[in-house]
Protein backbone atom coordinates (compact mmCIF):
# COMPACT_ATOMS: atom_id res chain seq x y z
CA UNK A 1 0.00 0.00 0.00
CA UNK A 2 1.37 3.40 -0.97
CA UNK A 3 -0.36 5.90 1.35
CA UNK A 4 -1.84 8.80 -0.57
CA UNK A 5 -3.56 10.66 2.22
CA UNK A 6 -2.56 10.49 5.90
CA UNK A 7 -4.78 11.55 8.79
CA UNK A 8 -2.74 13.05 11.66
CA UNK A 9 -4.58 12.93 15.00
CA UNK A 10 -2.73 14.84 17.71
CA UNK A 11 -3.67 17.72 20.01
CA UNK A 12 -0.21 19.27 19.57
CA UNK A 13 0.20 21.82 16.79
CA UNK A 14 3.94 21.31 17.12
CA UNK A 15 3.45 17.68 16.11
CA UNK A 16 1.24 18.72 13.19
CA UNK A 17 4.11 20.86 11.91
CA UNK A 18 6.55 18.02 12.54
CA UNK A 19 4.52 15.60 10.40
CA UNK A 20 4.07 18.28 7.73
CA UNK A 21 7.85 18.58 7.38
CA UNK A 22 8.52 14.86 7.74
CA UNK A 23 5.85 13.57 5.36
CA UNK A 24 6.09 16.08 2.52
CA UNK A 25 5.36 13.41 -0.07
CA UNK A 26 1.88 12.71 1.32
CA UNK A 27 -1.31 14.74 1.51
CA UNK A 28 -2.06 15.34 5.19
CA UNK A 29 -5.35 15.91 6.99
CA UNK A 30 -5.28 17.07 10.63
CA UNK A 31 -7.45 16.50 13.68
CA UNK A 32 -6.92 17.70 17.26
CA UNK A 33 -8.83 14.85 18.96
CA UNK A 34 -10.60 11.57 18.27
CA UNK A 35 -13.99 13.17 17.67
CA UNK A 36 -12.56 15.51 15.01
CA UNK A 37 -10.71 12.56 13.51
CA UNK A 38 -13.95 10.64 12.95
CA UNK A 39 -15.39 13.73 11.22
CA UNK A 40 -12.27 14.03 9.04
CA UNK A 41 -12.58 10.39 8.01
CA UNK A 42 -16.14 11.03 6.83
CA UNK A 43 -14.98 14.12 4.93
CA UNK A 44 -11.96 12.30 3.45
CA UNK A 45 -12.90 8.69 2.70
CA UNK A 46 -9.65 8.32 0.71
CA UNK A 47 -7.49 8.53 3.88
CA UNK A 48 -5.40 5.36 3.88
CA UNK A 49 -3.19 5.79 6.94
CA UNK A 50 -3.73 7.28 10.42
CA UNK A 51 -1.02 8.58 12.79
CA UNK A 52 -2.67 8.60 16.20
CA UNK A 53 -1.77 10.14 19.55
CA UNK A 54 -3.40 8.66 22.67
CA UNK A 55 -3.69 11.49 25.21
CA UNK A 56 -6.14 13.97 23.73
CA UNK A 57 -9.18 15.88 24.99
CA UNK A 58 -12.80 15.01 24.11
CA UNK A 59 -12.04 11.57 22.66
CA UNK A 60 -8.68 9.91 23.23
CA UNK A 61 -6.79 7.77 20.77
CA UNK A 62 -7.92 4.40 22.09
CA UNK A 63 -11.58 5.48 22.07
CA UNK A 64 -11.17 6.65 18.48
CA UNK A 65 -9.53 3.36 17.54
CA UNK A 66 -12.38 1.37 19.11
CA UNK A 67 -14.95 3.35 17.10
CA UNK A 68 -12.91 2.99 13.93
CA UNK A 69 -12.57 -0.78 14.27
CA UNK A 70 -16.26 -1.13 15.11
CA UNK A 71 -17.08 0.60 11.81
CA UNK A 72 -17.00 -2.19 9.25
CA UNK A 73 -16.14 0.11 6.35
CA UNK A 74 -12.77 1.30 7.77
CA UNK A 75 -11.90 -1.68 9.95
CA UNK A 76 -8.73 -2.46 8.00
CA UNK A 77 -7.38 1.11 7.87
CA UNK A 78 -3.75 1.04 9.11
CA UNK A 79 -3.26 3.05 12.32
CA UNK A 80 0.14 3.88 13.80
CA UNK A 81 -0.07 4.96 17.44
CA UNK A 82 2.57 7.56 18.30
CA UNK A 83 2.42 8.35 22.00
CA UNK A 84 4.37 9.36 25.09
CA UNK A 85 2.73 6.40 26.85
CA UNK A 86 5.73 4.11 26.76
CA UNK A 87 5.12 1.25 29.18
CA UNK A 88 4.86 -2.27 27.79
CA UNK A 89 1.25 -2.53 28.90
CA UNK A 90 0.46 0.66 26.94
CA UNK A 91 1.90 -0.89 23.80
CA UNK A 92 -0.05 -4.11 24.38
CA UNK A 93 -3.26 -2.17 25.01
CA UNK A 94 -2.75 -0.18 21.81
CA UNK A 95 -2.04 -3.23 19.69
CA UNK A 96 -4.99 -5.11 21.19
CA UNK A 97 -7.19 -2.12 20.37
CA UNK A 98 -6.28 -2.64 16.73
CA UNK A 99 -3.20 -0.51 16.07
CA UNK A 100 -0.93 -1.59 13.23
CA UNK A 101 2.22 -0.32 14.95
CA UNK A 102 3.18 1.52 18.15
CA UNK A 103 5.90 4.19 18.30
CA UNK A 104 6.98 5.97 21.47
CA UNK A 105 7.61 9.73 21.64
CA UNK A 106 10.13 11.21 21.36
CA UNK A 107 10.92 9.37 18.12
CA UNK A 108 13.41 9.56 15.29
CA UNK A 109 11.75 10.39 11.98
CA UNK A 110 13.17 7.24 10.39
CA UNK A 111 11.16 5.09 12.83
CA UNK A 112 7.92 6.36 11.30
CA UNK A 113 9.24 6.29 7.74
CA UNK A 114 10.41 2.69 8.26
CA UNK A 115 6.98 1.61 9.53
CA UNK A 116 5.30 3.29 6.56
CA UNK A 117 7.79 1.59 4.21
CA UNK A 118 7.02 -1.78 5.83
CA UNK A 119 3.29 -1.15 5.38
CA UNK A 120 3.91 -0.41 1.69
CA UNK A 121 5.90 -3.62 1.29
CA UNK A 122 3.26 -5.63 3.11
CA UNK A 123 0.48 -4.12 1.02
CA UNK A 124 2.19 -4.73 -2.29
CA UNK A 125 3.23 -8.33 -1.46
CA UNK B 1 29.99 23.70 30.60
CA UNK B 2 29.98 25.77 27.47
CA UNK B 3 27.24 28.13 26.44
CA UNK B 4 25.99 28.14 22.91
CA UNK B 5 23.17 29.96 21.23
CA UNK B 6 21.16 28.78 18.28
CA UNK B 7 21.30 31.53 15.68
CA UNK B 8 20.31 29.73 12.47
CA UNK B 9 17.12 31.05 10.94
CA UNK B 10 14.17 28.67 10.48
CA UNK B 11 14.64 28.97 6.70
CA UNK B 12 18.30 27.99 6.99
CA UNK B 13 17.34 25.02 9.18
CA UNK B 14 14.70 23.91 6.66
CA UNK B 15 17.22 24.23 3.82
CA UNK B 16 19.71 22.21 5.83
CA UNK B 17 17.07 19.57 6.57
CA UNK B 18 16.15 19.36 2.88
CA UNK B 19 19.85 19.12 1.97
CA UNK B 20 20.15 16.34 4.54
CA UNK B 21 17.25 14.48 2.96
CA UNK B 22 18.83 14.83 -0.47
CA UNK B 23 22.09 13.48 0.94
CA UNK B 24 20.19 10.55 2.46
CA UNK B 25 18.55 9.82 -0.92
CA UNK B 26 21.98 9.94 -2.59
CA UNK B 27 23.46 7.59 0.01
CA UNK B 28 20.56 5.19 -0.45
CA UNK B 29 21.17 5.19 -4.19
CA UNK B 30 24.89 4.57 -3.63
CA UNK B 31 24.09 1.70 -1.28
CA UNK B 32 21.85 0.16 -3.91
CA UNK B 33 24.64 0.45 -6.51
CA UNK B 34 27.10 -1.12 -4.08
CA UNK B 35 24.64 -3.96 -3.48
CA UNK B 36 24.39 -4.54 -7.23
CA UNK B 37 28.19 -4.61 -7.47
CA UNK B 38 28.36 -7.25 -4.74
CA UNK B 39 25.79 -9.36 -6.56
CA UNK B 40 27.80 -9.14 -9.80
CA UNK B 41 31.02 -10.05 -8.02
CA UNK B 42 29.38 -12.99 -6.28
CA UNK B 43 27.93 -14.17 -9.58
CA UNK B 44 31.38 -13.98 -11.17
CA UNK B 45 32.85 -15.92 -8.27
CA UNK B 46 30.25 -18.65 -8.67
CA UNK B 47 30.86 -18.82 -12.42
CA UNK B 48 34.61 -18.94 -11.91
CA UNK B 49 34.29 -21.72 -9.36
CA UNK B 50 32.19 -23.76 -11.82
CA UNK B 51 34.63 -23.43 -14.73
CA UNK B 52 37.46 -25.51 -13.24
CA UNK B 53 40.62 -23.91 -11.99
CA UNK B 54 43.95 -23.04 -13.42
CA UNK B 55 46.52 -20.45 -12.37
CA UNK B 56 44.84 -17.55 -14.15
CA UNK B 57 41.42 -18.42 -12.76
CA UNK B 58 42.90 -18.62 -9.24
CA UNK B 59 44.31 -15.14 -9.65
CA UNK B 60 40.98 -13.94 -10.90
CA UNK B 61 39.22 -15.43 -7.88
CA UNK B 62 41.68 -13.71 -5.54
CA UNK B 63 41.15 -10.42 -7.34
CA UNK B 64 37.37 -10.81 -7.21
CA UNK B 65 37.47 -11.69 -3.52
CA UNK B 66 39.55 -8.59 -2.86
CA UNK B 67 37.04 -6.47 -4.76
CA UNK B 68 34.19 -8.11 -2.88
CA UNK B 69 35.85 -7.32 0.46
CA UNK B 70 36.34 -3.70 -0.65
CA UNK B 71 32.74 -3.44 -1.80
CA UNK B 72 31.46 -4.89 1.46
CA UNK B 73 33.60 -2.46 3.42
CA UNK B 74 32.23 0.41 1.32
CA UNK B 75 28.69 -0.74 1.95
CA UNK B 76 29.29 -0.77 5.71
CA UNK B 77 30.83 2.69 5.58
CA UNK B 78 27.96 4.06 3.50
CA UNK B 79 25.37 2.43 5.76
CA UNK B 80 27.01 4.06 8.75
CA UNK B 81 27.01 7.44 6.99
CA UNK B 82 23.38 6.96 6.03
CA UNK B 83 22.41 6.40 9.66
CA UNK B 84 24.40 9.48 10.72
CA UNK B 85 22.80 11.57 8.00
CA UNK B 86 19.32 10.42 8.95
CA UNK B 87 19.95 11.32 12.58
CA UNK B 88 21.37 14.69 11.57
CA UNK B 89 18.36 15.33 9.32
CA UNK B 90 16.05 14.42 12.22
CA UNK B 91 17.87 16.77 14.59
CA UNK B 92 17.67 19.66 12.12
CA UNK B 93 14.00 18.95 11.54
CA UNK B 94 13.29 19.06 15.29
CA UNK B 95 15.11 22.38 15.60
CA UNK B 96 13.32 23.88 12.62
CA UNK B 97 9.89 22.77 13.81
CA UNK B 98 10.51 23.96 17.38
CA UNK B 99 11.72 27.40 16.24
CA UNK B 100 8.91 27.77 13.72
CA UNK B 101 6.23 26.90 16.24
CA UNK B 102 7.65 29.08 19.05
CA UNK B 103 7.39 32.14 16.82
CA UNK B 104 4.20 31.16 15.01
CA UNK B 105 1.86 32.98 17.38
CA UNK B 106 1.53 36.12 19.51
CA UNK B 107 -0.82 34.45 21.98
CA UNK B 108 1.08 33.97 25.28
CA UNK B 109 -0.93 30.85 26.16
CA UNK B 110 -0.05 29.26 22.82
CA UNK B 111 3.65 30.07 23.25
CA UNK B 112 3.59 28.43 26.70
CA UNK B 113 1.79 25.44 25.22
CA UNK B 114 4.47 25.18 22.55
CA UNK B 115 7.25 25.24 25.18
CA UNK B 116 5.45 22.43 26.99
CA UNK B 117 4.97 20.49 23.74
CA UNK B 118 8.67 20.77 22.91
CA UNK B 119 9.59 19.54 26.39
CA UNK B 120 7.17 16.60 26.25
CA UNK B 121 7.21 15.51 22.61
CA UNK B 122 10.77 16.32 21.56
CA UNK B 123 12.73 16.05 24.82
CA UNK B 124 10.64 13.36 26.50
CA UNK B 125 10.14 15.35 29.71
CA UNK B 126 7.43 14.16 32.08
CA UNK B 127 7.79 16.75 34.84
CA UNK B 128 9.06 20.28 34.38
CA UNK B 129 8.50 23.88 35.46
CA UNK B 130 8.88 27.16 33.62
CA UNK B 131 10.17 29.98 35.82
CA UNK B 132 9.99 33.64 34.79
CA UNK B 133 11.75 36.27 36.86
CA UNK B 134 9.43 38.92 38.27
CA UNK B 135 10.06 42.56 37.41
CA UNK B 136 11.02 43.63 40.91
CA UNK B 137 14.29 42.50 42.43
CA UNK B 138 13.85 40.01 45.28
CA UNK B 139 10.36 38.90 44.27
CA UNK B 140 11.58 35.57 42.98
CA UNK B 141 10.27 33.88 39.84
CA UNK B 142 6.74 33.33 38.65
CA UNK B 143 6.03 29.64 38.11
CA UNK B 144 4.44 30.24 34.70
CA UNK B 145 3.96 26.57 33.93
CA UNK B 146 4.27 23.29 35.72
CA UNK B 147 3.61 20.00 34.04
CA UNK B 148 3.26 16.40 35.06
CA UNK B 149 2.95 16.91 38.82
CA UNK B 150 -0.34 15.13 39.22
CA UNK B 151 0.04 14.61 42.96
CA UNK B 152 0.77 18.29 43.47
CA UNK B 153 4.03 20.13 43.06
CA UNK B 154 6.62 19.55 45.73
CA UNK B 155 8.71 22.35 47.28
CA UNK B 156 10.34 24.51 46.09
CA UNK B 157 8.03 24.46 43.06
CA UNK B 158 4.68 24.54 44.88
CA UNK B 159 2.62 27.71 44.82
CA UNK B 160 2.84 30.49 42.29
CA UNK B 161 6.35 31.71 43.07
CA UNK B 162 9.76 30.10 43.09
CA UNK B 163 11.76 31.93 45.73
CA UNK B 164 14.89 29.82 45.40
CA UNK B 165 15.82 26.57 47.09
CA UNK B 166 17.27 24.38 44.33
CA UNK B 167 21.02 25.21 44.23
CA UNK B 168 21.44 24.15 40.58
CA UNK B 169 18.47 26.23 39.42
CA UNK B 170 19.51 29.20 41.56
CA UNK B 171 23.00 29.10 40.03
CA UNK B 172 21.55 28.97 36.50
CA UNK B 173 19.24 31.90 37.23
CA UNK B 174 22.28 33.80 38.48
CA UNK B 175 24.93 33.10 35.84
CA UNK B 176 22.87 31.91 32.85
CA UNK B 177 24.77 28.64 32.38
CA UNK B 178 22.86 25.58 31.23
CA UNK B 179 23.38 22.84 33.83
CA UNK B 180 22.65 19.13 33.69
CA UNK B 181 21.84 17.07 36.78
CA UNK B 182 20.97 15.44 38.99
CA UNK B 183 23.67 16.52 41.41
CA UNK B 184 24.24 15.92 45.10
CA UNK B 185 22.28 19.08 45.90
CA UNK B 186 19.63 19.00 43.18
CA UNK B 187 17.19 16.47 41.76
CA UNK B 188 16.68 18.55 38.59
CA UNK B 189 17.82 16.87 35.37
CA UNK B 190 18.43 20.16 33.57
CA UNK B 191 18.26 23.85 34.37
CA UNK B 192 17.96 25.77 31.12
CA UNK B 193 18.47 29.53 31.35
CA UNK B 194 15.98 31.63 29.39
CA UNK B 195 17.43 34.74 27.81
CA UNK B 196 16.11 37.88 26.26
CA UNK B 197 18.95 39.95 24.78
CA UNK B 198 21.53 38.30 27.05
CA UNK B 199 19.51 39.02 30.18
CA UNK B 200 18.49 35.97 32.20
CA UNK B 201 14.72 36.22 32.58
CA UNK B 202 13.93 32.75 33.82
CA UNK B 203 14.63 29.05 33.53
CA UNK B 204 13.09 25.86 32.28
CA UNK B 205 13.70 23.13 34.84
CA UNK B 206 13.35 19.50 33.77
CA UNK B 207 12.59 17.35 36.80
CA UNK B 208 11.74 13.93 35.35
CA UNK B 209 11.87 12.21 31.97
CA UNK B 210 9.41 9.68 30.58
CA UNK B 211 10.12 6.17 31.85
CA UNK B 212 11.18 4.92 28.41
CA UNK B 213 13.68 7.77 28.04
CA UNK B 214 16.26 7.15 30.78
CA UNK B 215 18.66 10.02 30.01
CA UNK B 216 18.99 13.21 28.00
CA UNK B 217 20.93 12.43 24.82
CA UNK B 218 23.62 14.50 23.16
CA UNK B 219 21.16 15.60 20.46
CA UNK B 220 18.83 16.99 23.14
CA UNK B 221 21.45 19.60 23.95
CA UNK B 222 20.64 21.40 20.68
CA UNK B 223 16.99 21.64 21.70
CA UNK B 224 17.87 22.87 25.18
CA UNK B 225 20.07 25.57 23.63
CA UNK B 226 17.27 26.51 21.27
CA UNK B 227 14.80 26.84 24.15
CA UNK B 228 17.34 28.94 26.02
CA UNK B 229 17.65 31.36 23.11
CA UNK B 230 14.09 31.43 21.77
CA UNK B 231 11.51 30.42 24.39
CA UNK B 232 11.68 33.54 26.55
CA UNK B 233 11.88 35.98 23.64
CA UNK B 234 8.82 34.37 22.03
CA UNK B 235 6.93 34.45 25.32
CA UNK B 236 7.90 38.03 26.14
CA UNK B 237 7.01 39.24 22.64
CA UNK B 238 3.60 37.57 22.96
CA UNK B 239 3.01 39.05 26.44
CA UNK B 240 4.07 42.49 25.25
CA UNK B 241 1.75 42.26 22.26
CA UNK B 242 -1.14 41.17 24.50
CA UNK B 243 -0.52 44.06 26.90
CA UNK B 244 -0.26 46.63 24.10
CA UNK B 245 -3.35 45.22 22.44
CA UNK B 246 -5.30 45.49 25.69
CA UNK B 247 -4.13 49.08 26.23
CA UNK B 248 -5.03 49.97 22.66
CA UNK B 249 -8.55 48.64 23.12
CA UNK B 250 -8.91 50.61 26.36
CA UNK B 251 -7.75 53.80 24.66
CA UNK B 252 -10.11 53.21 21.74
CA UNK B 253 -12.99 52.77 24.19
CA UNK B 254 -12.03 56.02 25.96
CA UNK B 255 -11.86 57.90 22.66
CA UNK B 256 -15.29 56.57 21.69
CA UNK B 257 -16.63 57.58 25.09
CA UNK B 258 -15.15 61.07 24.77
CA UNK B 259 -16.74 61.45 21.35
CA UNK B 260 -20.07 60.38 22.78
CA UNK B 261 -20.32 57.40 20.42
Amino acid sequence: MQPRKVLVVDDSKLMHKMYEVMLRQYALVYALDGRQALDRLHEHPDVDLVLLDINMPNMNGLEFLAELRADGTRADLPVIIISTEGRDEDTIRGMEAGATAYIKKPFHSEEILDVIARLQTKGSA
Amino acid sequence: MSERSTTQTPKARLDAAIAGQELIAELRSTLERAGELIRVVEQNLRETAGEGRDDSSDERVVELERRLATAESDVKELASRLVDSEHQGGRLMNLYVATYQLHATLDPAEVQATIAEIAINLLGAQQFVLLLRRDEEGEGCEIALHEGMYDGAAPPYDGETYAGGDPMVDATLKDGVLRLGPTAESQALAAVPLRVQNEIVGALVLLKLLDHKPILRAEDRDLLDLLSAHAASALFAARLFATKDRKLRTLESLVKLARGE
